[in-house]
Order: structure tokens, then C-alpha cells, then sequence
């Protein structure tokens, strides 16, 4: 057999199959990624908790829990720790933490409390200045973990300048009065957030500290020559 | 290679997603080893036709 010699790569057919099959293949790829991200983000509830099942986006009763972010000797990386650590860094689901004085929040209040802080968020547009889960500026701090910060924390800074005993109450104070404490050279506006707004938006960024952000942003708050305690003071 | 999955949830890109680059690398593999295929068969579709 004679053999021709012959252009594939200037042929018409060999390149429209081969947009047909990457663009065909891409798209069904992209489809099934949607619903695998689906299910990776569909929020959990109580019985999960009870369960002691561990859900990327877990329940909003989460608030009624002490949230650590702890490292992972697993996965190789902090993440959320919920009710107590084992050792190894996953949740126990068992020690509680007192939200604004309650930690038996049902399902039903915890998810009105949530769906007050988001829309609060948005409402006041937070994201113009700071991130959330990767979304927003960079002008103010990020505050996926923002819960977790230790400065926000027992001897933390923040909560010693609100001159609150929690942490929720400190935050609170804060976002009313933001133009009271000064914390950056870039303050934080008065956005005429309300005491009921203030409790949600606490119970938003408690909730958004326990979502599983596959370590990111890494480290965080483990970088304890960045705090100024005030005790130390 | 081959690490245990430690991922929050299971899912096939999780599974695949074993280092830097896997994922990347399996997906393109996938994309373009067919377009291979596609190279000879228009090339033996060429051959004849002429």
C-alpha cells in the first residue's frame, strides 16, 4: 500500500471534531461539577450534630458550640473544630459555648439569627471593604475566620477595648459603635447597624469560622507574635 | 502515590485531587489523548480519500 502524504493538521474536519469533543467533554465536565459542588456546600442540620457528622458548611446550630481551628494531623491543615478536638483535630460535637447567654438555640433560631446577619451583610454591603469565603476587598480584614481571631478572644485587645466579657458581646459593641474604638488607620465606618443586626452578624461570622475552607487562609491566627495581648500591656 | 482521601466530603475530583497539579493533569490528559485519536482517524480518513 502506497503511502500518501497528507496534511492533517491543515484539514478542516480534524479541527472541528476536536472543538466538538473539547467543547462537548468541557461542558458536561462543568455540569457535573456543579452538582458535585452541590452537594459539597448543601448545609447541614442538628442531626448531623447529633450525629457527630462533619459537614463542610455545617448547621447554624454550630453557634451553640465552642469553635476551635485547630490543625488536622490528616488533612495537613487547620480546620474548624467544633465542640472539642479528639487530639487529631476533628469535632466532638460536645462543649458548648454560651451565645449571647444561650447555647440551646433550635434549629429554627439559629437559622433566623443567620439569615438576619446575611442579609445585614449585605444590606450593609461588608464585602465592599472586607472578604468573605473569598469574596470581596482586601481593604479591611478578612473575615471568613474572623471569629477565630485572637484578638477578639479572652485576652485579646479588641474584646479589651469594647470592655466586654465575650467575645459575641465585644463584636457586637464593636460593629455599633465601630467609629468609637479606633483599630486601624483605615476605621471602620458607622453604618447605623441596629443591636438586634449586630447579634446576627455575630452569629454570621460564628457560623462562616466553622465552614470548612479547606485550610484556607492558612495559619490563621496561629501567628501569635502578630497579636498584642492586653494583658501583656 | 496514592494517599488516603481526607477530604470533608467524597466526591471523584476530591479522589483525584491527591497532590499540586493531579487534577490538572488527569483532566488534560483526558482532553487531549482523545484528540489523538481523532489525529489518525482523519489522517487514514486523508489517506483514502485521495
Amino acid at each position: 500500500m502506497s503511502r500518501k502524504k497528507v496534511s492533517v493538521w491543515s484539514d478542516n474536519r480534524f479541527w472541528q471534531r476536536s472543538a466538538i469533543w473539547v467543547t462537548g467533554f468541557a461542558s458536561l465536565l462543568l455540569i457535573w461539577l456543579t452538582f458535585d459542588t452541590m452537594g459539597q456546600i448543601s448545609m447541614g442540620n442538628q442531626k448531623d450534630i447529633d450525629n457527630h457528622i462533619t459537614k463542610r458548611v455545617p448547621s447554624a446550630t454550630v453557634i451553640n458550640y465552642e469553635v476551635e481551628y485547630n490543625m488536622n494531623q490528616n488533612r495537613g491543615h487547620e480546620v474548624p473544630v467544633i465542640g472539642g478536638d479528639d487530639g487529631k483535630g476533628n469535632s466532638l460535637f460536645k462543649v458548648k459555648e454560651k451565645f449571647f447567654g444561650r447555647d440551646d438555640y433550635t434549629q429554627k433560631e439559629a437559622n433566623a439569627l443567620l439569615h438576619l446577619g446575611k442579609l445585614a451583610s449585605q444590606a450593609k454591603n461588608c464585602m465592599d471593604c472586607h472578604t468573605l469565603l473569598g469574596n470581596g476587598a482586601y481593604y479591611a480584614p478578612d473575615l471568613t475566620k474572623a471569629w477565630l481571631d485572637p484578638a477578639w478572644g479572652k485576652n485579646g485587645p479588641m474584646q479589651a477595648m469594647t470592655g466586654k466579657n465575650t467575645k459575641e458581646e465585644a463584636m457586637a459593641e464593636f460593629l455599633q459603635h465601630p467609629g468609637k474604638y479606633p483599630t486601624h488607620a483605615r476605621m471602620m465606618p458607622n453604618l447605623g447597624i441596629t443591636p438586634k443586626e449586630a447579634i446576627g452578624l455575630v452569629a454570621f461570622l460564628k457560623h462562616m469560622s466553622t465552614i470548612d475552607t479547606n485550610g484556607f487562609p492558612r495559619g490563621f491566627g496561629k501567628i501569635k507574635e502578630g497579636v498584642v495581648y492586653a494583658k501583656s500591656k | 502515590m496514592f494517599e488516603s482521601f481526607t477530604d470533608v466530603n467524597h466526591s471523584f475530583f476530591g479522589l483525584l485531587n491527591q497532590g499540586p497539579l493531579t487534577l490538572t493533569l488527569f483532566l488534560h490528559a483526558v482532553i487531549v489523548l482523545p484528540m489523538f485519536w481523532i489525529y489518525f482517524q482523519e489522517k487514514k480518513r486523508l489517506e483514502s480519500e485521495n
